[in-house]
């Protein structure tokens, strides 16, 4: 199993630690327990455990979906045809280009993780600003999953199809914006790269 | 077991088998899940439990107030600001829209905060953005998306003078 090999390379691993455990995580830590804090003197101990026991739900639920989206975005990584998708939304796909984004952005099922990646990948695959831009905003606004899954019960289906109509020609806005606004963009691709030779 | 993760499952179901259609090498695919995994996994617990605390500490009547139908224009903008602070999946984010909706808030307003918390949720952009993309794309797709919310909630806002659709109902 050649292929496999990384995972007793050491320096992986530790790379793998630091990346899990790095200076983001304490910040994180740290955020998490400074609002743990003001929770307590704010609205006190009752309050602190009831956060505590509804994060725990919500854990519950997410964890099998993140190992999921994971795994998803992991496999999407490894099979998707990168040159041929970048040429469909590349530079010179005009508006059509973005119309097909924000339409992938709809349909694109799974949380974040699976929607982040795909869009990372594109976006180190060439993929035009705009683009990027249009596919990221039409999962947020439009996202078919989030509507279903989200909207039509907390809210109504009435108000579900509202919201999904007037927001139908924001994401491809948003894309026109993008490409003329004078931002540079990097796409980082230090973890993206595919083979790392050490 | 529910709708979303059935679509997910089914969907990782089809992707392996294309996989394995094509002979694929496993390596690759399970090196990135790991690497993803330890980028993503230990801040997501943290940023969990920080977005709680947070719901809990947001004066959710008092922005209701706020966003009644009396307000309304005025109630775009304080239900997009309100969008911003929600650093929470959709669980919070929808729970706090119910007690908007219970406590009067016009439909315009929902969907501004709906819209605004969709783009702007900072879990999204401190776990899976900044990592994945980097701070030049956060940037872009800040500035670019900026009238999102205002325009999403501007439309709702015209509709609503012509019809009732889409008007949340809530047994009060």
């Amino acid at each position: 199993m050649q292929s496999f090999a990384f995972l007793k390379d050491r320096e992986w691993r530790l790379g793998l630690l630091s990346s899990a455990f790095g200076k983001s995580f304490w910040g994180f830590f740290a955020a998490a327990t400074a609002l743990g804090l003001v929770c307590w003197a704010v609205k006190g101990p009752d309050v602190v455990a009831q956060a505590f026991a509804d994060d725990l739900n919500l854990l519950v639920g997410l964890l099998p979906r993140v190992l999921v989206a994971l795994s998803i975005a992991s496999l999407i990584w490894v099979l998707l045809p990168r040159e041929r998708m970048s040429a469909l939304v590349g530079k010179e796909s005009g508006v059509r280009g973005l119309v097909i984004a924000a339409a992938a952005g709809t349909v694109t099922p799974g949380g974040p993780s699976s929607a982040y990646s795909l869009l990372a990948v594109m976006g180190i695959s060439g993929a035009d600003r705009g683009a990027l831009i249009a596919y990221i905003v039409a999962w947020a606004t439009l996202g078919m999953q989030r509507i279903l899954v989200w909207d039509v019960p907390f809210m109504g289906v009435e108000f579900a199809i509202l919201r999904f109509v007037v927001s139908l020609p924001l994401p491809v806005l948003a894309g026109l914006i993008a490409r003329r606004l004078p931002l540079d963009l990097h796409i980082r691709s230090t973890l993206q790269a595919p083979e790392r030779r050490p | 077991m529910n709708i979303g993760f059935l679509v997910l499952f089914s969907l990782l179901g089809v992707l392996l088998a294309i996989a394995l259609g094509r002979g694929q090498d496993f390596g690759p695919a399970v090196r990135r899940f790991a690497e993803q995994f330890a980028m993503l996994v230990p801040r997501m617990l943290c940023a969990l439990v920080a977005a709680g605390f947070i719901a809990q500490l947001i004066p959710k009547q008092a922005i209701a107030q706020m966003l009644g139908d009396d307000a309304g224009l005025l109630a775009i903008p304080v239900a997009a600001f309100t969008g911003l602070l929600v650093p929470a999946g959709p669980v919070i984010a929808f729970a706090i829209a119910a007690v908007f909706a219970k406590s009067g808030a016009s439909t315009a307003a929902l969907v501004t905060f709906l819209t605004s918390w969709s783009i702007f949720a900072a879990h999204r952009i401190l776990l899976y953005e900044l990592p994945l993309l980097g701070p030049s794309f956060l940037r872009l797709r800040v500035t670019s998306a900026l009238i999102v919310p205002f325009a999403a909630g501007l439309l709702a806002f015209l509709v609503g003078l012509y019809t009732a659709y889409g008007v949340v109902v809530m047994q009060r």
